[in-house]
């Protein structure tokens, strides 16, 4: 089980620790940590479980944030890597974001939620729903009234119902004026396209997002017009297993707000949105580099939000590119961003330029890899469909709202 | 005006700079000393104290010692308020191991807030109580788990789970038992979210008890799925688990290739590895674009699954150990530690159950039901784990890599079962370097004859990429695949020459290391492939020698250098070209790097010692060129190896050395020339495939993500090994273990279930009692009414009706409706001769819960209660005098710290005695020797109050033989378990004697109504009540002696009420409150009965209240459960201990 978690800033000071049993780990093993990531660089960083001389470390890194928990024993490293990306999105849906700073200034509302979260090293309770009852958040009137009075409370008088109930994910009886609930499909596309331009991986990521204002206990269930399309799912604990496996249909008590209700994967896609033609033609030490992009395939909905990313080769000394729409701009750490927005009508967009190469090199022998990302809403590209909602238990008719949104995941185009 | 600025005007600019900081805790956290701590703390003001507490809270956070406030801290314990009680307790169990004695004061107001009507209050206390982690406290920590584990807030046993393996933690032998009672009893539990707990109390405490998972197995199974998450993940591996020590492993599942290879039955598992195949090749075909029927190697490699399987099982150190030495390990495991998963029903149930967690969305949940899927799993079932793992992948950075070391190992046992999913390990720009490295060992295992043409496509363009350590990853990895398909060779080859050519033009810039890198790989793959086959690579090796001159990189020159050496004599091309390419080595000697120097004299002596013919002459002068430039190197290295080749091939070199000479010269050289041909001459073996020694730790297990064994890594169980002492203990005495078995799981399941009701029960009945101030309202008239009508001698008098649950309701007096419903109870009506004066008054809800009670009178039976005695000194040990004394009920009148004795003396031999006297050891031996001071200070000191530890008692001056004399000493026990000292002296000998305390006795009888016991139960509740369950079966006696006689037909209910209070009152000095009967039509169910007994401990007038609690049947024995509730807990538990001891202990004194 966990024995310590640590909490570290992006310049390796150690902002919290919370000993969780009676084994203390000392926070010298920070100091060992950070000097580590600083002699491997990078990947020391991406590295989820690290075996020091003394302990077992598991690091989550979110957003500049290092959660470094450590051990001693045997545990599944899984339980500990999904407990620290659990209670980074406890905290950042807490704090509204995750810095050095919003840690710190509510270190107290931190550490009360650590101290609900695990107990002994192992998982107390990690459901938001519940968490937020027992530990109010931080949020305006709170602060101001902290301000006036010098005093307030944050944490609950009295144990939250759900804790009890055979659901415990929903908050006990909540009470809304107009009952609505509303079902998104978001979609994110992975594709891997190759240097010949063909489509060597298409697939969908999608997650079925649920924001429901219900009151009472009501019983939803949810069926899709094609559910064989879908590759593989995973279920928010809410959703019961038993009609799923006969019938394909989602049934469930929804927790209350926002929550992820299922992902899927619909796999081999045929064809993407848009296209990215990337051109590098390289001599006597110059390079020039042509990139296209344009609508292959109309979802019927505006594409917008593109943006062509590409991380400049190390041999490259310097690059001056320009576009014939959008902005481009080329980061220091030698990453090349080009914004496009939407694609004009009258005009294909198109990037060109040349790079500089390193001395004694007559030709690019390494290639970038174009990452590309767009947003379209009001599609679903997998073609999944919603058939019906239908809501039991409720008082009145409630309003019901469906919304799809398809964004590019991880979308590459090598060149 | 804001405090929480703090006064500095640095500070307040500070807060001010920062608008959105505001309102939080950001000054605290920045200045967390600008004011002065400790006067907060004691501030009346919760606010101040809240403020405190976030300051020292920040200090914890930075890495501070603030352990200096913490008696301050431990202070506010005690407030209502709950954030800073929150506080309190982040601090306090931050340090409280630090500062055990401060710690210690808190301990009161933990066992008040376990009583407290909030359930938050009492998880929290509990929390904090268990955290603290000091050993005095453990025994009443244990009391409270035990009380929390029944409590009637979910949220409270399940804290009570979780405080489990903290108690365990402490070590504490003596209540192993008691703890994994406790666990037991929430494994057991109704609610999901305490199983999960418990189920991760279990993991940490007794992983092998596993009699606690087999009694309820099946419904562990069931609730899996509702359990939470992080339950699930102990769970699962938990049933896994039980399951292979109770059944052993499947024989459809991958781990049964095991036993297939090893016993040798070669029929068999060509079979089973046909079936397996065609199911694989069937799935896959029908999934899979690309069809891979043609695969041949898309089939398990056995090999792999048996060492997996061995893993699993013996712990990779084990089994890689047994291998270093015995080439096969004992085999362990027979036909019989296999069970079928088709028809064995708990392996079904165990993978129906767990099939819908691979949907989960819980990484960890998911990989740990993949685990038990891929170990106990039909092999042609196991393909339902892939697109779940698969799935995974998409999930955070940090668990893609930890599943993609699983998969390894599952891809590389079995590689049908990831072959068609091939592009999922394609790699992403966005992946880290561990996770590419992974995905392309994976990718090489998997490929097949249909799928290698895309992976090879993909591989080019991964040549490509910016980080070139990634890129000469790729490259070996095209190595790798085509080992595995030695088909594919030629393709490869291409490939890789083509790219060293390409490498080598930037190489010849020597721009970047990362080139090198990929080219030595390259080379190293080619020379790989080379291996497999050399002759029909012979081309191969020509243009690698070719490109010598463009090879820049010294590694790779190095390798290619050796293929000359190795393949000198290979085809006829290679041979031809010898003696240049030796003159171009040499002409290149001293511009080379250390390895390739090295490499050159190496390859040069195998060159030499197998050429033959006109050539061995030039070859022979290129070597004395290069040994005579290598004599004069700057390295040591290659000066010695120079050397060295000169000594052992002086025969060789010698002169321009005759043929024939040599072969006739002496021994000695001849041995020389042997043994440099041996050392240079020798033919490589056909690369054998390289030995597997691979560690392969459980699926999921931390230990295979850092592939060494951590701490705690268990393997698997010994399959079959509960099932197997189950069958030696039958073969040697089945009988008896039947039948323990049997009383095991009835008695076990009964007392806790049993006093799991009671417990409810008492615990409503408290707390209501805290809310309802008015305790005894209602029941005080029948209370009077029942003292009138004590005169008129009835032995049953019922006086009231309804239990203490009700009468704190105070509802007695509302209840008269109902007369009917009792009156028409026949049992009752056998019970009464005249009108009841009260009325059953039991709720709707109370009548489904218990049965309606009756208080009856039994008289005074005092008279009847027989005292036990005991044997201070034998009469074979004490010259024939014998020695009893019992315990008296009466209270001494000197001190309160004495206890009265009663003591008989009996003459048995045939002389008489005299001088006898019983006297206090200490004082014995002080008046003997006068100058032990030590120890009699000692004594003084121990006898505090100036009270005696013995009252002296009258001298029998003369005892006739068969005479018997009685005296009463008054005894101060220095504790109430250890036994006190004492000498005897008779007849001028003076023997030592041992009393042994009964703690019984060290509490008096005090007198009091059943209103003012109610009322004084309910003040003290929480910590200050203990139950414990026993079996009593003094009354089956008595019964079974009634029924003989025959003549009297006595009241079962009464018998038990009278076997019981004799009892009690027998063995402690008791004051017998009431006794409820139950009424109920069931004439044979005893449960509900109830005694109540009140005391008060001599010492220090405590009071000490006592209730005892009948379930079951008349004739049978009964579960009584005794409850105590007493202020001073050491003593109240001791009493407790003591009063079911002498409870179950069976004697059948006559009355």
């Amino acid at each position: 089980m966990l024995q310590c978690i640590f909490l570290l800033s992006d310049s390796g000071e150690v902002m919290l620790e919370k000993q969780l049993t009676g084994h203390r780990v000392d926070r010298s093993i920070c100091d060992w940590f950070w000097g580590q990531a600083i002699s491997q660089g990078d990947s020391f960083k991406l590295q989820p479980v690290i075996a020091s001389s003394t302990h077992y470390l598991f690091q989550v890194v979110r957003e500049g944030i290092t959660f470094l928990a450590c051990t001693q024993v045997e545990m599944p490293p899984l339980m500990a890597i999904e407990f620290l990306c659990r209670v980074a999105d406890v905290l950042s849906d807490y704090l509204g974001g995750l810095n050095e700073d919003v840690i710190k200034d509510n270190f107290v509302i931190v550490y009360e939620l650590l101290d609900e979260m695990i107990d002994n090293g192992f998982p107390l309770t990690t459901e938001p729903n519940i968490l937020r009852e027992m530990i109010a958040q931080p949020n305006i009137v709170s602060k101001m009234l902290s301000v006036v009075t010098g005093n307030s409370s944050n944490v609950s008088e009295t144990l939250p119902g759900a804790t009890a109930s055979c659901v415990p994910w929903r908050t006990s009886d909540p009470k809304y004026a107009n009952n609505e609930v509303y079902v998104d499909l978001v979609e994110e596309m992975d594709a891997t396209i190759n240097r010949d331009g063909a489509l060597v991986k298409c697939e969908i990521y999608g997650e079925v997002q649920v924001n429901s204002h219900l009151s009472g206990l009501p019983d939803l269930t949810l069926s899709f017009a094609n559910p064989s399309i879908l590759d593989d799912v995973r279920f928010h604990p809410c959703v019961r297993f038993r009609p799923w496996e006969s019938h394909q249909i989602l049934s469930f008590v929804p927790p209350d707000g926002q929550f992820k209700l299922m992902s899927y994967r619909v796999k081999k896609l045929k064809s993407t949105p848009i296209y990215v033609k990337p051109q590098l033609t390289s001599d006597a030490g110059t390079c020039r580099v042509n990139v296209m992009v344009g609508i292959r395939n109309d979802p019927g909905k505006t594409i917008d939000s593109i943006t062509v990313q590409f991380k400049l080769p190390p041999c490259i000394l310097s690059a001056d590119l320009t576009s014939n729409h959008g902005t481009v701009n080329i980061l220091t750490n030698k990453t090349c961003s080009w914004s496009i927005g939407r694609i004009p009508k009258d005009k294909a967009p198109s990037m060109s330029g040349t790079f500089v190469l390193e001395t004694g090199l007559e030709r690019l022998h390494v290639f970038p890899t174009f990452q590309v990302s767009f947003r379209i809403m009001g599609v679903a590209l997998s073609g999944l469909q919603i058939d019906k909602l239908d809501l039991k238990n409720l008082p009145n008719r409630p309003y019901k709202g469906f919304r799809a949104l398809t964004r590019a995941g991880e979308f590459e185009v090598r060149s | 005006m804001f405090p929480q600025f703090g006064a500095t005007a640095e500070t307040l600019s500070k807060a001010s700079s920062m608008v959105f900081r505001i309102g939080t805790d950001a000054h605290l956290y920045d200045d967390p000393e600008d004011v002065n701590i400790a006067p907060l703390l004691d501030s009346k003001f919760d606010s101040e104290k809240c403020e405190a507490l976030k300051r020292l809270l920040a200090l914890i956070a930075q890495g501070f010692d603030v352990s200096n406030f913490f008696p301050q801290v431990v202070k506010n314990v005690a407030t209502q308020s709950l954030e800073v009680k929150k506080l309190v307790y982040l601090y306090l169990l931050h340090y409280a191991e630090k500062r055990p004695n401060e710690a210690l004061l808190s301990i009161n107001c933990f066992q008040k807030d376990l009583g407290d009507p909030n359930a938050l209050v009492r998880a929290w206390a509990l929390r904090a109580m268990a955290g603290i982690r000091l050993h005095v406290i453990s025994s009443l920590v244990l009391v409270a788990v035990g009380k929390c584990a029944r409590d009637p807030s979910v949220y409270v046993r399940k804290s009570a789970a979780n405080a489990l393996p903290k108690l365990y933690d402490l070590r504490l032998e003596e209540h192993t038992s008691a703890i994994e009672e406790i666990v037991g009893i929430l494994l057991n539990d109704q609610s999901p979210g305490v199983v999960g707990a418990a189920a991760a109390a279990f993991a940490s405490i007794c992983p092998s008890n596993f009699s606690l998972i087999e009694r309820n197995y099946r419904r562990l199974c069931e609730i899996l799925p509702d359990v939470e998450e992080w339950g699930q993940i102990i769970l699962i591996g938990i049933l896994l688990r039980f399951v292979i020590a109770r059944h052993g492993l499947v024989e459809e599942s991958i781990m049964f290739s095991l036993h297939s290879t090893k016993s040798g039955e070669s029929k068999k598992n060509g079979e089973a590895t046909k079936i397996s195949n065609k199911e694989d090749t069937g799935y896959a075909s029908g999934n899979d674009d690309f069809g891979l029927g043609a695969d041949v190697s898309g089939n398990i490699d056995l090999e792999l699954a048996k060492m997996v399987s061995r893993c699993y099982i013996e712990g990779p150190d084990e089994y890689l150990s047994q291998l270093s030495y015995a080439n096969t390990g004992p085999s362990e495991l027979n036909v019989a530690q296999f069970t079928s998963g088709k028809r064995n029903d708990d392996v079904k149930i165990l993978l129906q159950c767990t099939s819908p967690l691979l949907w989960s969305h819980n990484s960890a949940v998911v990989l740990a039901a993949a685990g038990v899927h891929w170990i106990m799993a039909p092999r042609e079932n196991i393909k339902k784990i892939v697109k779940p793992l698969l799935f995974l992948l998409r999930s955070s950075n940090a668990s893609k890599y930890v599943v993609l070391c699983n998969i390894q190992v599952f891809a590389k046992a079995m590689p049908s079962l990831f072959a068609p999913h091939f592009e999922d390990f394609f790699i992403c720009s966005s992946d880290s370097y561990q996770i590419k490295t992974l995905k392309l060992e994976i990718l090489s295992s998997i490929v097949t004859e249909s799928t290698i043409s895309f992976v090879f496509k993909e591989f080019q363009d991964y040549i490509r990429d910016p980080d070139r350590r990634f890129a000469a990853d790729t490259v070996a990895a095209i190595g790798l695949c085509s080992q595995r398909l030695p088909d594919m060779a030629t393709t490869c080859l291409e490939g890789l020459l083509a790219l060293t050519r390409q490498e080598f033009l930037s190489s010849d810039f020597g721009s970047l290391d990362g080139e090198a890198d990929v080219l030595i790989q390259a080379i190293m793959s080619i020379q790989s492939i080379i291996k497999q086959d050399p002759p029909s690579h012979e081309k191969v090796i020509i243009q690698l020698i070719r490109s010598l001159d463009s090879v820049k990189v010294p590694a790779a020159r190095a390798i290619i250098i050796w293929m000359v050496g190795e393949y000198s004599s290979l085809g006829e091309t290679i041979p031809r070209t010898l003696s240049t390419v030796l003159k171009y080595l040499a002409w290149h000697f001293t511009s080379e790097a250390l390895e390739t120097k090295l490499q050159i004299l190496n390859s040069i002596v195998k060159v030499l010692l197998c050429a033959e013919g006109q050539d061995i002459q030039s070859f022979k002068r290129v070597l004395n060129y290069v040994l005579e430039l290598a004599e004069c190197d700057l390295n040591y290295d290659v000066r010695d190896r120079a050397r060295f080749l000169r000594k052992i091939l002086s025969s060789n070199l010698d002169s321009q050395g005759l043929e024939e000479e040599t072969n006739i010269l002496s021994p000695n050289k001849d041995l020389a020339y042997v043994l440099s041909g041996h050392i240079f001459g020798g033919q490589t073996k056909s690369s054998s495939p390289e030995p597997i020694n691979y560690r392969f730790y459980l699926p999921g297990s931390l230990s295979q993500i850092v592939l060494h064994a951590a701490p705690g890594y268990e393997p698997l169980p010994k399959p079959c090994s509960l099932l197997q002492v189950d069958n030696v203990d039958q073969g040697t005495n089945g009988l008896e273990r039947a039948r323990n078995s049997d009383s095991f799981n009835t008695d076990e399941t009964d007392s806790l279930s049993g006093s799991l009701d009671e417990e409810g029960a008492s615990d409503y009945g408290s707390e209501h009692s805290i809310s309802g101030s008015n305790v005894s309202g209602g029941s005080n008239e029948t209370g009077s009414a029942s003292e009138g009508d004590d005169n008129t001698d009835p032995l049953i008098q019922i006086s009231d009706v309804g239990n203490a649950f009700e009468n704190q309701h105070g509802v007695s007096h509302s209840g008269s409706a109902d007369l009917g419903e009792l009156i028409s109870k026949r049992a009752l009506e056998s019970w009464l001769d005249d009108q009841p004066n009260s009325s059953n008054t039991s709720t709707s809800e109370q009548s489904q819960v218990r049965v309606s009670t009756a208080r009856i009178f039994i008289g005074d039976i005092r008279h009847r209660v027989k005292t036990k005695s005991y044997t201070l000194l034998d009469p074979a040990n004490g010259n024939g005098l014998k020695v009893d004394y019992s315990f008296s009920a009466e209270v001494s009148t000197i001190s309160p710290h004495l206890v009265s004795v009663e003591v008989f003396f009996k003459n048995c031999s045939s002389e008489p005695m005299s001088d006898i006297l019983l006297e206090d050891e200490e004082s014995n031996k002080d008046s003997n020797s006068a100058d032990q001071t030590l120890v009699a200070t000692d004594s003084s000191l121990t006898s505090h109050n100036n009270v005696p530890i013995l009252v002296p008692m009258e001298e029998i001056t003369y005892l006739e033989p068969g005479q018997t004399a009685k005296r009463i000493i008054q005894v101060r026990f220095h504790h109430h378990l250890l036994p006190l000292k004492l000498a005897l002296f008779y007849n001028g000998n003076n023997l030592p004697v041992k009393l042994r305390p009964d703690i019984g006795y060290f509490v008096k009888p005090l007198p009091m109504n059943i209103e003012a016991f109610t009322d004084k139960e309910s003040r003290l509740p929480g910590m200050f009540e203990y139950v414990r369950s026993c079996t009593f079966t003094d009354h089956t006696g008595e019964l079974n002696k009634d029924k003989g006689d025959n003549v009297v037909v006595k009241d079962n209910f009464l018998v038990i009420c009278q076997c019981l209070a004799l009892k009690m009152l027998g063995n402690a000095n008791l004051f017998l409150v009431s006794v409820d009967m139950p009424v109920s039509t069931n004439l044979d169910d005893a449960s509900g009965l109830r005694l109540r007994f009140s005391s008060e401990i001599l010492s220090n007038s405590i009071p000490c209240l006592i209730t005892i609690t009948v379930e079951g049947k008349c004739n049978d024995p009964l579960q009584v459960s005794v409850k105590v509730n007493c202020e001073e807990t050491v003593f109240g538990l001791n009493l407790l201990n003591r009063v079911v001891n002498f409870l179950a202990e069976s004697s059948l004194v006559p009355l």
